[in-house]
């Protein structure tokens, strides 16, 4: 696939490439679709097996990796680092909360402002980002998470004076008679994060997603061959907006809470998201969602810790990465390859993996 | 006409410490061309240390040279054993996250090991004396001019090590090439661990520094607070400046602080201004102020 | 410019904002209040639940006014930070917790008859209203069957966030723990807030004393960007309105951030002669530093989240002669050494305080204090259920316990929702670190409702 070049201008390329390098002519993948079918299966009865408390964190789960598969977009495929992702989120969330608690909506039916909102300001980002490069969008951008809480606390006065909007329960409530608030919510919430997950596999597939990873990986040689780098760039920024918005919403509708009262919330949300994003395997459909279910279950462990947990968080997220480089997906390809390396008694470990990331050394210019 | 003055030097005040901890971003920035997002709380930590030095009985400059010291090595360890192996990686989303890592675990931990259940803050004791100098017929806090000569001194003493010492060489030419530094005789591991050293020790001056104004009140929020300043601050002088760090950090505190007296409809969000600063200075010099154009290659 | 906008509809202006850009809405100023003027106060029932006298009408509740009552034990919920910066707000609960101890070993609280231990399950919320709605919905159940009652939890955000829940099921949120305004709320009866008094009552005290020492103060007021200070501001001017005294200056400053010279050096330049400090953490001390610093000599008063013994102990000189205001006495005065509520305070402390507790902290008293009323609201219930606990909570009759200054009492009723609103003005005594009682304790009981501009309480 992508030919590792070794010059030091180039801008750093991140992880590993999109698909699973497609052997030619290869068989049916029963391995592959029995999996899938297993992982359908448990996903679909999961809430029934589990309590409502449970099933909430499934739905942070949910909306976590929403928002990290957004950011993998932006981050992963097409190679923009952006920390603002939680504003985004942000947007979102108030979207949803605002039209719900003001205005009556349906909170369904706020996903898609929501996204469109997201997208919105996603591409009155994209186009000064356009200008610029790796640190400095990275800082622009998280400076607009830090942002985002101050701005809403200035303008949005909630009901005790403070800019907070909560969704009653009854909005959020089921729409189905046999089945509980709890499990529906989970329903709704796997459902757009299949569709958008599905949406996201088929992009990255295709020409967008080719485009994409060519302006990541050779933005000037891109160009030369007809990619409209600032076209690719601009959508990129959009979509991936308009992912985190809908996690936005999705969190309003999961947590009952769209909060700017903490000054940082946002920031931690972006920064998150990335967490999830890296620990996953960047430029994988996969990796957001493992990346979600690691940290959520790393935050749950050291829950009840009381001032150490974010000391044992941080000691976790350290440990990760230096076990897992390439991330949960890329650890899982290793194995995979090893097993076969194994099986086949051939090639040796690793070797049949995919091509390791074609980076070269980040450049201190 | 006293109160424009008295802003800017309240922003000088807060600028210095923008500025120290902008200095320390560069230095690794040049050295390693990672951002290191945990700069801050390494500062913090550093910062308890200078605090707990004095809890010992030691005068506040002493403590600060032994605090200089620890972070030295602290810095330099960090290094070695976290960022190295993980950098090996080739892969440079991966050291972002561990120095987020970093950052919650340093927060938490200066929590646990300094602060006792129930204390809002801790105090550190000033590192200059009260009161105003007169200077031209101006008055001047002797709080603010001594931040000023700190930093002055730092530059001048980085600017020494950099450019006219041999270990100053070879970290310029480990910056700006490794591979053919490595040829020359130069371990670029140490190297690696000389920057984030001196990165630290200037993280241990601007933490002291940040907590010892004022009141000398400080909590495990005190460079949370500045750190979005300093970004901006190394964002605007361009990423590999550090006179462009230094220079940029006092226009964020001068700013920050005229803002805050004349512009009313910005309160509460006076961030807007470094950031919106930053964003208009980007799109027409995109590497900052004093950064160097880069030119693409194929 | 339309001045009279409702907060929906400038919620729904700022979302069609956000389409054209994230930074042009600063046309939408602060509207000043709109409910000031007049006697504005709350009439008589309470928001559709008021028949029969009762405040809280438990005919639409469900079935669960005795969950939490298990095995001669009564269950209370909480959520407080305990780790992370805000942590220090984790010792008011070992004040309450050490109180319920000894009642425990005593036997337990009797309610109508029958003894009771009290039980008290908190999580930590590292401060975030989301995480607090989590947590109580988890100790409480999402239908209420769970823990009898939510007990002082910390932070008004934190609060706001689970009273509708709380008033769906009919389960009491009963001594929340911040001072604002808005737990007289008529349409949320199943919370109530605490003895500590009201932001406005602060200001009222603050401005009285001025009309009585200083009647042509010029204000300079220092607060934080929320609803905190929008309590202080809009309180005191509310107080000043036909007096000579004037407000020259009001800076706001970010929550969550210390560094407010800048501010300070602006209140100075606007030639105050007064200082209204409705700083709380470290810019609280950093703010009266500065002011010392550029030898600003105003009448100073700091806010009450203020006077802990760190906070003002950092502040040292600078903090000298300062004013506030409290309802409680203070362990580090030496004035209440023999006093008997004291004394059983610190035995209480020494005998059943957790390892870790600073018994001469002002919020560790603060919080035995909430414990010992809880008891004895409990023991003056005819029934131990829900409903009877929350109507009696606006009925409280002269009830006194704990560290509450003597003459200061509480009194609630379905007009007056606050516990405790007299205060007694303190000075602080930089030489000896500690703040002296000066006066009277002086008598704001009920008076709350008119003394804050409607806004503020039904929101």
């Amino acid at each position: 696939m992508s030919d590792p070049t070794n010059l030091p201008d180039t801008p750093p390329a991140f992880a590993t490439p999109a698909v699973p390098a497609a052997g030619a002519g290869r068989k049916v993948p029963w391995l592959r679709i029995a999996l899938g079918l297993i992982v359908a299966v448990v996903a679909l009865m999961l809430p029934y097996y589990n309590d409502p408390e449970t099933n909430q964190i499934f739905c942070q789960v949910m909306y976590l990796a929403l928002a990290a598969m957004g950011l993998n977009l932006l981050t992963g495929y097409n190679g923009q680092v952006s920390l603002g992702h939680g504003a985004f989120f942000g947007i979102g969330a108030f979207t949803a909360a605002i039209l719900t608690v003001d205005h009556g909506w349906m909170i369904e039916a706020t996903f898609p402002v929501a996204a469109v909102l997201a997208a919105v300001v996603g591409v009155a980002i994209g186009f000064p980002a356009l200008r610029l490069k790796g640190l400095y969008l990275a800082l622009i951008t998280l400076g607009l998470a830090v942002l985002f809480p101050l701005v809403v606390k200035k303008f949005v006065e909630g009901p005790g004076g403070v800019p907070l909007l909560k969704p009653k329960r009854s909005q959020v409530g089921s729409m189905v008679d046999f089945w509980a608030d709890d499990i529906y919510r989970y329903y709704v919430c796997l459902a757009i994060l299949a569709v958008l997950f599905l949406l996201a596999w088929n992009l990255v597939r295709g020409r967008m997603g080719r485009a994409m990873v060519a302006v990541r990986d050779q933005e000037v040689a891109a160009s030369t061959v007809g990619i409209g780098v600032a076209n690719v760039k601009v959508w990129s920024f959009a979509l991936s907006a308009a992912y985190a918005g809908v996690a936005g919403a999705m969190s309003t509708y999961v947590d009952r809470t769209a909060d700017a009262s903490n000054p940082i919330i946002y920031f931690q949300r972006s920064i998150e998201f990335l967490i999830a994003v890296v620990i996953g395997g960047a430029a994988t459909i996969g990796g957001p969602l493992l990346g979600a279910m690691l940290l959520v279950a790393l935050r749950r462990r050291t829950e009840g810790t009381e001032a150490m947990a974010p000391a044992l968080l941080g000691g976790a997220l350290i440990i990760v990465v230096y076990v897992l480089p390439d991330g949960i997906v890329g650890g899982l390809r290793r194995l995979g390859a090893w097993i076969r390396g194994r099986t086949s008694g051939s090639a040796p470990p690793g070797a049949a993996a995919e091509p390791t990331p074609s980076s070269p050394a980040p450049s201190p210019t | 006409m006293q109160l424009f003055f008295d802003q800017v030097l309240n922003g000088i005040g807060t600028g210095a410490v923008y500025s120290s901890v902008a200095l320390a971003l560069v230095i690794i920035y040049r050295t390693t061309g990672l951002l290191n997002f945990a700069q801050g709380e390494m500062a913090l930590f550093s910062t308890f240390v200078t605090w707990w030095l004095t809890d010992q009985g030691l005068g506040i400059w002493p403590a600060l040279l032994g605090s200089m010291v620890f972070s030295f090595f602290a810095g330099a360890l960090i290094e070695r054993v976290i960022i190295r192996p993980v950098e090996a990686a080739k892969n440079p989303l991966n050291v972002v996250i561990v120095t987020l890592g970093l950052f919650l675990a340093l927060n938490a931990l200066c929590q646990l090991i300094f602060i006792k259940p129930g204390q809002e803050a801790l105090q550190m004791p000033l590192m200059f004396p009260k009161g105003d100098i007169s200077v031209l017929g101006l008055d001047i806090p002797k709080a603010i001019l001594g931040r000023a000569i700190v930093l002055a001194i730092e530059c001048a003493v980085l600017y020494v090590l950099l450019q006219k010492t041999k270990i100053g060489l070879a970290l310029r030419a480990v910056a700006s090439n490794p591979e053919s530094s490595r040829l020359v005789g130069i371990n670029p591991g140490n190297m690696l661990m000389l920057g984030w050293g001196i990165a630290a020790v200037l993280g241990a001056i601007a933490g002291t520094m940040a907590a010892s104004r004022g009141t000398g009140g400080f909590d495990t929020s005190l460079m949370q607070q500045v750190l979005v300043y300093a970004f901006a601050a190394a964002a605007l002088g361009g990423f590999d400046s550090p006179v462009g760090a230094v220079i940029s950090g006092l226009i964020v505190g001068i700013a920050r602080a005229l803002t805050i007296q004349y512009v009313d409809f910005l309160q509460g969000i006076e961030l807007v201004v470094p950031l919106g600063l930053i964003f208009i200075v980007l799109l027409f010099k995109p590497n900052g102020l004093f950064g160097r154009n880069i030119v693409e290659r194929v | 410019m339309d001045t009279k906008r409702t907060p929906r509809l400038r919620r729904t202006l700022v979302l069609l904002l956000a389409l054209v850009a994230l930074v042009a809405a600063s046309c939408s100023g602060r509207s000043e209040d709109t409910g000031g003027g007049g006697g504005g106060s709350e009439g008589g029932g309470g928001g559709g639940d008021g028949e029969s006298g009762a405040v809280v009408d438990t005919a639409d509740c469900p079935d669960t006014g005795t969950a939490g009552i298990e095995d001669g034990t009564i269950k209370l919920a909480s959520s407080f930070p305990q780790s992370g910066l805000t942590s220090a707000f984790a010792q008011i609960s070992k004040g309450y917790l050490a109180y319920f101890d000894k009642v425990n070993a005593d036997g337990g609280v009797e309610v109508a008859g029958k003894k009771y231990k009290i039980e008290v399950v908190a999580k930590d919320d590292e401060y975030k209203p989301a995480t607090t709605a989590q947590n109580i919905e988890s100790e409480v159940g999402s239908d209420g069957t769970d823990a009898f009652a939510v007990f002082n939890v910390v932070g008004t955000a934190n609060n706001v966030a689970i009273r509708d829940d709380l008033n769906e099921l009919c389960v009491p949120n009963i001594f929340a723990a911040t001072g604002s305004p808005v737990w007289g709320n008529t349409s949320y009866p199943w919370t109530i807030g605490s003895t500590l008094a009201p932001y406005t009552v602060e200001a009222k005290a603050f401005a009285d004393y001025l009309k009585e020492n200083k009647p042509d103060a010029k204000v300079a007021m220092l607060v934080q960007n929320d609803d905190f200070g929008k309590a202080y501001e809009e309180g005191f001017k509310q107080q000043i309105e036909g007096s000579d005294i004037t407000v020259t200056q009001v800076k706001t400053y970010e929550a969550g951030t210390d560094e407010v010279t800048s501010e300070v050096t602006s209140l100075k330049a606007s030639g105050a002669d007064t200082f209204f400090n409705g700083a709380t953490l470290l810019a609280c001390p950093n703010a009266l530093n500065a002011a010392s610093d550029q030898g600003w000599d105003a009448v100073t008063f700091v806010s009450g989240t203020c006077i802990s013994k760190t906070l003002m102990g950092i502040a040292g000189e600078a903090a000298d002669g300062v004013f506030a205001t409290t309802n409680i006495k203070d362990p580090l005065n030496p004035a209440f050494a023999d006093d008997p509520a004291m004394k059983e305070y610190n035995e209480t402390l020494a005998e059943y305080g957790a390892s870790d507790v600073d018994p001469e902290n002002g919020i560790v008293a603060y919080g035995y204090t909430q414990g010992a009323l809880l008891v004895e609201i409990l023991q003056s219930l005819d029934t131990l259920d829900r409903g009877t606990l929350m109507n009696k909570m606006y009925d409280l009759k002269d009830l006194t316990g704990g560290l509450l200054l003597d003459g200061v009492e509480v009194n609630t009723s379905p007009d007056d929702r606050f516990l405790a609103e007299d205060v007694q003005m303190i000075q602080y005594n930089a030489a000896n670190k500690y703040f002296e009682n000066v006066g009277d304790v002086l008598d704001f009981e009920g008076t709350t409702p008119d003394i804050t501009p409607e806004d503020l309480i039904e929101s």
